[in-house]
């Protein structure tokens, strides 16, 4: 049943529940990979599975806001939250497309791709609070 | 989509967030609703139209009407 307990749905809390840890294992997996490169500078297969250790949890992390559109039980929330994703999506398509016709006649440096997931949270954090905006302005509420 | 969901709700004495814990859902989907900002879809709508006992009709204003 949807009780709501404070300002989050039990929804909300399952996907803050799994994305912390997930963003706590990125940095930590992270300082790991950074640190045994610089000490060890391995080669071959471990530095593959070194410099691939911090991608993990982020990917995990993708998989947790998946998992909370499956599971947001509220129409609404999740209508507005599919929004601000595929807003986000364009704003990344067009920076990178923009990057690389620009990278492509060197008149910008390499963009390094890593970048691109927390170039698209950001954007789709602007458009969660753009959309936010947008509601509490149109609808007044009680 | 217009709809008479603000003056049932008046009429009840309920407030958005008793309308919304009523229909299990956020109190921005009421607010969305009851503004024609959102749609709900036909699972939801049928919810709202047994709280209130009435047909998904008697509260939400048929737009094909308009151009009849």
């Amino acid at each position: 049943m949807f009780v709501r307990k404070g300002a989050h749905n039990p929804a909300q809390r399952r996907y803050v529940r799994r994305f912390v840890p997930g963003m706590l294992g990125y940095v930590g997996l992270l300082l790991v990979s950074t640190w045994a490169i610089r000490a060890y500078h391995p080669e071959g297969a471990l530095l593959f599975l070194l410099a691939l250790l911090p991608a993990l949890p982020l990917v995990a992390v993708i998989g947790v806001m998946g998992l909370y559109l499956v599971e947001e039980r509220d129409e609404f929330i999740r209508n507005r939250l599919i929004v601000a994703m595929i807003g986000g999506l364009g704003i990344l398509l067009a920076l990178t497309t923009i990057w690389g016709f620009l990278e492509d006649r060197e008149v910008v440096p390499h963009f390094p791709t890593f970048l691109s997931f927390p170039i698209w949270c950001g954007c789709f954090g602007l458009f969660q609070c753009f959309l936010s905006l947008r509601d509490r302005l149109a609808g007044g509420g009680e | 989509m217009k709809n008479r969901l603000r003056v049932l709700r008046a009429e009840r004495a309920w407030s958005q967030q008793d309308l919304a814990e009523r229909l299990e859902v956020s109190r921005q989907s009421v607010n969305a609703i009851e503004t024609g900002r959102y749609d709900p879809s036909l699972p939801l709508a049928f919810r709202i139209a047994d709280l209130f006992d009435l047909a998904i009709e008697e509260i939400f204003h048929n737009p094909a009407k308009d151009d009849q």
